[in-house]
């Protein structure tokens, strides 16, 4: 009996921390990570808290960087199958790309030749750009899938790791 | 159980041997010598010494990050590898010429190799690469060491 009570005190215990770090702003699964703000090629802001509700992969890449690159094809893949699709913790799926490019027709030639149809944003601010300061970036590519509520579901998957993190949160019909 | 350990202990061997080439800071065919791979902390008290005599510093790379830097552009692109040709054939050979660039780890730079040969080529005596083994931010920025405006 008092092994259950105990138990149940920790269930509790863990429901209530979990509940705390969803609140926290952090870089780290269960936290909420900082909000971006940074403007497309067309010029307009488009904030990460924009996309509350969607299924979010934020892509830290630039054009400089080949392995970043190589992964454009597989992100245009995984939004082309998910991008309409209902998760049980996203409405849909989106792509949030933050370029750390320095100059803009390079960033800018490159999603226009690539056909990159997600959501694009940068400060065209390289190595110097503060959201690789925010985000403790040490090295790209990088990157974060969060759920609707905007919360780090996991961090830096890439290639069939990433397809088969997206799939577990399938709505099943 | 033995060979439980011994498994666990090749690949924990494997795993270190490919993170020490991917970080290292030269590869078996690279256009430097040890000694030619300038430390960040010793070129930010240099630059951070005005009276100390100022190195001809080339971004060779996406951006002139370090303080005082000439802006060349991606050495992998010909046409900045002859811009960087031209602003070197009036330098002294034995002038201290400092190059970096600082995108991604040495491993996977495609800007150093060409901007350490042609100086290798053009016969300088005193040139450096700055040792910036994964990439300006972690190696320079983050450090707090001096920037251009």
């Amino acid at each position: 009996m008092r092994i259950l009570i105990l138990f149940a005190a920790l269930l509790l215990f863990r429901g209530a921390v979990s509940t705390l770090s969803a609140q926290t702003t952090g870089l780290e699964i269960g936290n909420k990570p900082p909000e971006i703000k940074l403007p497309t090629t067309r010029g307009d802001t488009v904030a990460l808290s924009s996309l509350k509700g969607k299924l979010v992969l934020i892509d830290f890449w630039a054009t400089w960087c080949s392995p970043c690159v190589e992964e454009q094809s597989d992100l245009a893949k995984l939004y082309r199958k998910y991008k309409q699709t209902a998760f049980i913790n996203g409405n849909s799926f989106e792509i949030y790309g933050v370029s750390l490019d320095a100059k803009k027709p390079n960033w800018e030639n490159f999603i226009v030749t690539n056909k990159i149809n997600w959501i694009q944003v940068s400060d065209l601010k390289f190595w110097r750009s503060p959201v690789a300061k925010t985000y403790n970036i040490q090295g790209l590519p990088f990157n974060m899938l969060i759920d609707g509520k905007g919360i780090i579901l996991a961090k830096n998957i890439h290639g069939n790791d990433l397809e088969k993190e997206i799939n577990r949160f399938l709505r099943k019909q | 159980m033995k060979t439980k350990v011994l498994i666990l202990l090749f690949i924990a061997l494997t795993a270190s041997v490919f993170a020490i080439k991917e970080f290292s800071s030269q590869g078996q065919d690279d256009p430097w010598t040890p000694q030619q791979l300038l430390a960040p902390a010793d070129l930010a008290k240099v630059l951070n010494n005005p009276k100390d005599p100022q190195p001809l510093i080339f971004s060779i790379g996406m951006e002139a990050v370090v303080k005082g830097s000439i802006d060349i552009g991606p050495a992998m692109r010909a046409e900045n590898l002859n811009t960087l040709k031209q602003k070197l054939g009036k330098v002294p050979k034995n002038a201290q010429i400092v190059v970096y660039c600082g995108c991604c780890p040495f491993s996977r730079c495609p800007n150093i190799r060409p901007a350490m040969k042609l100086l290798k080529d053009m016969q300088f005596t005193n040139y450096k690469l700055l040792n910036l083994p994964q990439n300006v931010k972690v190696d320079w920025i983050d450090k707090g060491y001096p920037m251009s405006e």
